[in-house]
C-alpha cells in the first residue's frame, strides 16, 4: 500500500466537483482554474485538467467560448450547462453527505 | 552555439533552439499516442498545444530571444507528461452515451475549416462550429446546394478560402499579405504581393508601372492602348487606385514574426492540388464513418426529440441569407464607386474644355482627387478593412479622410463659383449670312451631317476608346461637338432661299461674350438643293466650353417648298442654364412654328403648309407616334388646329422664352446619353 498512491486517488475523487464549483462561479480559462486550485492548495496538472475539462464538455456538463487572447491563440472560457449546473447540485448534495459522514467517523 | 530556427505554432511565429523543438517533438507526440485513441483526442491536445503557445508568448514578452531547452522542460513540467497524468477510465462510458457531441454550443470568433470531424474538405463542420449547430443541417443544405444547380463551387471556394483547423497544429503554415518595409519603393505593396505568390517583386511592380506610365504618357490627348478586355482594367488607372486600396488595407511587417508569417509556405496552385490530392484520399473512410454516425444518430433522434433544432434551421438559413444578401450590396455598392472614381477620372480631361488658368484647374484637381477618389477609396478601404475586422490605427486614417473630404468640398466650391463667373453675359446676336450656291431652287432639303467639318476638320470616328463618354455630344480627344444648334424656319421676304445663322456663347463680360462667340466654328453649304449644316459646334480647349449655341434660320420664299431631313434634330440643349430670351435679344419676323421632320412642306402667304397631309396621313400620324422617335416634341396645337401656326411680326419675347421651354423638355441630358452612347 502506497501512501502516495492513496492520496492521489483520494484527490482525483473530488477534482471534478472542485473544476464545477470554480466554473460554477463564473466563467473561467483553464489557467485560471489551475490557479485558483493552486490558491487552495490542490495541486493539479494542466495535462490533467485539459482532458478532464474536455470530457465534461464533451458530457455537455460545460460549454465554451472562443476569446481572443493578446498573448497567443484564443482562449475557451468555460461555462455551466444547464445539465452541468443539475449535476453540480446532486454533486454537491452528494458530497456535504460524505462530509459529514467522513466528519463524524474521524471524529 | 546553438542553431535557433522558426516554427509557426498554434498560428504565431515562434522562435525556437534546434534541439528544445525536438523535445517539442517529442511531448506532443507522446500525447497524441496518450490522448489519440479517445474521443475528442484530437481538441485535448490541441487545447494543450494552445496552452504551450501561450506559455511560449509569455516567455518571448518577457524578453526572451527564443525558446531554450529550459523553458521546454519548465512548460513540461507545469503541464505534466503522460505517464504523470491522473488516468480516467471512468469516463469510458459518459463517451459513447452522446454520438451528437459535435452540436457545440461553442462559436469560436473565426471560421476555420474543422479538421477532425470532415468528410471532404471539413467546410461543412466549420461552418456548424461557427453556427453552433449541428453539421447535418449544414450537409443537408450543401447536398441540396449541390442538387439544385448551383453546384459543389461555393463548397470549393470555402475550401480554398477558409483556413483550416489544422493553422492551429504544428507545422502548418499560413501565408499572410503583408507590406514589405524593408523593400519597399512607394508602399511596400508589390514586395508584399512578391513574398505571397513567391515572385519577384518587380513583376507585381511592373503589371502597376506599366498602366501608369502609359496613363501619365497618354494623359494630354487620352488614349488607351486597345488591349484584349481582360487586360484592360490592369492597362487602366484602376490599377493606381487598386495601388493606394492595398497600401491602406495591407498591414505592414513590423515584427519578425509578421516578417515570417508574409514570407511563410508557398501558396500557389501547386500546394493547394497536394492539399485536395491529399484530403481526397481520406474521404472514402470518413464517408463511412459519418454513415455509422448517421445512422446511430438517427438511432438517437428517435429516442429523445432534438428540440429547437427547426428552430436553428431556420435561423441558421436567415443568417445565411441575410450575410449574402448584404456581401451582394456591399460588393456592388464597392464596384459602383469604383466605376464612379474610373468614371470621373475618364471624364476628367474634359475639363480642358471647360476652364483655363491655374487656379480653376487646381480647384479641378482637387475635386478629383478629393471629392471624388478619396471617399471613394475611403469608403472601400473601410468595407475591407471591416471584412478583415482590422482596426489597427483607424482614427488617424478616418481624420485624414475626413481632412481630404473638407478639402474637396472647398474645391469643389470654388470650381464652381469660378466656372459659374464665365456664364455671366450673353452676346448681343449678330446675324450672319451663308452664301448658297443656288438660292432659287424649287425645294430645299434641310440636313445637318459631321461631315461638315471646319477647314481644320478633325476626323471623327466611332474609335473604340475605354470609356465612352459621350454624355456631353461626341467628344473624341480634342475637340467635343456640342449639339446646341438650334433650326428655326422663317417666311422670307425675298422670293429666294436665304440661310442665316446667330452664333450665341457667355463670358465674364460682354466684350468676352462676343469674343467667345466669335470663335464659335460654324459652317454650311448646299449642294444641289440639300442644304447641309454643321451637327454641332466643335469645342477644343482653345475654345472652351461658354453655353454655346447657334440659331440657323431657314428663310424660305412664298410658293417654295421645304423639307427638313431627321437628320437636322440636332439640338439637345446642352446649356449651364436657360439663356432668357431678353438676354439672347431674339426676336425672329415670321417664325413657323409646329412643323415637323421628314415632312414636304410649301410656304404660303398664310404660312407653311403640310404637302404630306391627307385624310391617311393623319391617321397614321395619330396612331404611329412614335416613328419620330418617340421624344420629339409636339406642338399640342399641331394634331387638332391646323397644321401650321402663322406668327407674323411675332414678337418673341415671351413666346420665344415659352418655346425653348418646351424644346427643353425633350432635350434632357440623359436622354441625349442614352440615345447617343453605343454602349447602352
Amino acid at each position: 500500500m502506497n501512501i502516495e498512491n492513496t492520496a492521489s486517488q483520494m484527490r482525483k475523487g473530488v477534482l471534478e466537483f472542485c473544476i464545477l464549483s470554480i466554473i460554477k462561479k463564473g466563467e473561467a480559462y483553464p489557467s485560471d482554474i489551475i490557479d485558483q486550485m493552486k490558491n487552495a492548495n490542490l495541486n493539479i496538472l494542466e495535462g490533467t485538467l485539459y482532458p478532464l475539462l474536455t470530457r465534461l464538455k464533451n458530457a455537455q456538463l460545460l460549454t465554451y467560448r472562443w476569446v481572443e487572447s493578446s498573448s497567443g491563440p484564443p482562449r475557451k472560457y468555460f461555462s455551466l450547462t444547464d445539465k452541468g449546473a443539475a449535476f453540480y447540485t446532486e454533486l454537491e448534495s452528494t458530497w456535504m453527505e460524505l462530509a459529514n459522514a467522513v466528519e463524524n467517523l474521524t471524529k | 552555439m546553438k542553431q535557433v530556427i522558426n516554427i509557426n505554432f498554434q498560428g504565431s511565429v515562434v522562435p525556437i533552439e534546434i534541439s528544445a523543438y525536438d523535445i517539442l517533438k517529442s511531448y506532443t507526440e507522446s500525447l497524441r499516442r496518450h490522448f489519440g485513441k479517445e474521443e475528442g483526442g484530437e481538441e485535448i491536445i490541441n487545447d494543450i498545444e494552445g496552452r504551450i503557445s501561450e506559455l511560449y508568448q509569455e516567455r518571448l514578452k518577457g524578453g526572451a530571444t527564443c525558446i531554450t531547452d529550459e523553458h521546454m522542460e519548465a512548460i513540461i513540467q507545469s503541464i505534466g507528461r503522460p505517464e504523470e497524468f491522473d488516468e480516467e477510465k471512468v469516463e469510458e462510458e459518459t463517451t459513447q452515451e452522446k454520438p451528437e457531441s459535435k452540436a457545440e454550443t461553442a462559436a469560436p470568433k473565426r471560421l476555420y475549416r474543422d479538421e477532425t470531424n470532415k468528410v471532404i474538405g471539413g467546410v461543412c463542420s466549420g461552418i456548424a462550429n461557427y453556427f453552433g449547430i449541428d453539421v447535418v443541417v449544414i450537409r443537408v443544405i450543401f447536398l441540396i446546394l449541390l442538387f439544385t444547380g448551383v453546384g459543389i463551387l461555393p463548397y470549393l471556394i470555402l475550401w480554398i478560402a477558409v483556413p483550416s483547423s489544422s493553422v492551429k497544429t504544428i507545422g502548418s503554415i499560413r501565408k499572410k499579405f503583408y507590406r514589405d518595409a524593408d523593400d519597399k519603393i512607394i508602399g511596400g505593396v508589390c514586395s508584399g504581393i512578391g513574398h505571397y505568390f513567391n515572385i519577384n517583386p518587380w513583376i507585381p511592380r511592373v503589371m502597376f508601372l506599366i498602366p501608369f506610365l502609359t496613363f501619365a504618357f497618354s494623359w494630354s490627348n487620352w488614349t488607351f492602348f486597345e488591349l484584349p478586355n481582360i487586360l484592360q482594367f490592369t492597362f487602366s488607372p484602376g490599377a493606381f487606385l487598386f495601388y493606394i486600396i492595398l497600401w491602406m488595407v495591407m498591414p505592414e511587417a513590423n515584427t519578425t514574426s509578421e516578417k515570417l508569417e508574409m514570407k511563410g509556405e508557398k501558396v500557389d496552385l501547386e500546394s493547394i492540388k497536394n492539399t485536395v490530392i491529399t484530403e481526397l484520399k481520406g474521404v472514402k473512410d470518413r464517408a463511412e464513418k459519418l454513415g455509422k454516425e448517421a445512422v446511430a444518430n438517427a438511432e438517437n433522434i428517435n429516442v429523445k426529440k432534438h428540440t429547437g433544432t427547426l428552430g436553428n434551421i431556420i435561423l441558421i438559413a436567415m443568417k445565411l441569407f441575410i450575410y449574402i444578401i448584404l456581401g451582394i450590396i456591399g460588393l456592388s455598392i464597392a464596384l459602383s464607386l469604383f466605376a464612379l472614381a474610373i468614371a470621373a477620372i475618364a471624364a476628367f480631361p474634359l475639363k480642358d474644355l471647360i476652364i483655363e488658368g491655374t487656379w480653376p484647374n487646381l480647384y479641378a484637381w482637387g475635386t478629383l482627387l478629393f471629392f471624388i477618389i478619396a471617399p471613394v477609396v475611403g469608403t472601400i478601404t473601410w468595407m475591407l478593412r471591416r471584412i478583415m475586422k482590422s482596426n489597427r490605427g483607424s482614427g488617424p486614417i478616418r481624420f485624414a479622410f475626413g481632412a481630404m473630404w473638407a478639402l474637396g468640398w472647398v474645391c469643389l466650391t470654388m470650381l464652381l463659383v469660378t466656372i459659374s463667373k464665365e456664364f455671366k453675359r450673353y452676346n448681343p446676336p449678330v446675324e450672319e449670312e451663308i452664301t448658297l450656291s443656288n438660292p432659287h431652287v424649287p425645294k430645299l432639303n434641310i440636313t445637318a451631317s459631321q461631315s461638315v467639318m471646319p477647314s481644320s476638320g478633325t476626323v471623327y470616328s466611332g474609335r473604340q476608346s475605354w470609356i465612352k463618354f459621350d454624355a456631353f455630344g461626341t467628344s473624341t480627344q480634342d475637340t467635343m461637338m456640342v449639339q446646341n444648334v438650334s433650326l428655326e424656319i422663317v417666311k422670307s421676304t425675298s422670293d429666294s432661299f436665304k440661310v442665316t445663322y446667330l452664333r450665341f456663347a457667355t463670358g465674364k463680360t460682354i466684350a468676352e461674350a462676343v469674343k467667345n462667340a466669335d470663335m464659335i466654328l460654324f459652317e454650311g453649304h448646299q449642294a444641289d438643293s440639300v442644304f447641309t449644316f454643321m451637327k454641332g459646334i466643335p469645342i477644343t480647349h482653345r475654345e472652351k466650353f461658354r453655353n454655346q449655341h447657334v440659331f440657323v434660320i431657314i428663310h424660305v420664299p412664298v410658293g417654295k417648298q421645304i423639307y427638313i431631313n431627321k437628320n437636322a434634330d440636332v439640338y439637345h440643349g446642352l446649356e449651364f442654364e436657360t439663356p432668357s430670351s431678353d438676354e439672347l435679344d431674339l426676336e425672329f419676323i415670321g417664325l413657323q412654328k409646329g412643323w415637323k421632320f421628314n415632312t414636304n412642306y410649301i410656304m404660303e402667304e398664310t404660312g407653311l403648309r403640310n404637302l404630306n397631309q391627307t385624310e391617311d396621313n393623319e391617321k397614321e400620324w395619330g396612331d404611329k407616334p412614335s416613328e419620330e422617335g418617340g421624344y420629339r416634341y409636339r406642338h399640342p396645337e399641331e394634331s387638332n388646329k391646323k397644321d401650321t401656326v402663322i406668327i407674323e411680326n411675332y414678337n418673341t419675347a415671351m413666346n420665344e422664352k415659352k418655346f425653348k421651354r418646351e424644346k427643353r423638355s425633350r432635350s434632357f441630358v440623359m436622354k441625349s446619353f442614352l440615345s447617343y452612347n453605343p454602349i447602352l
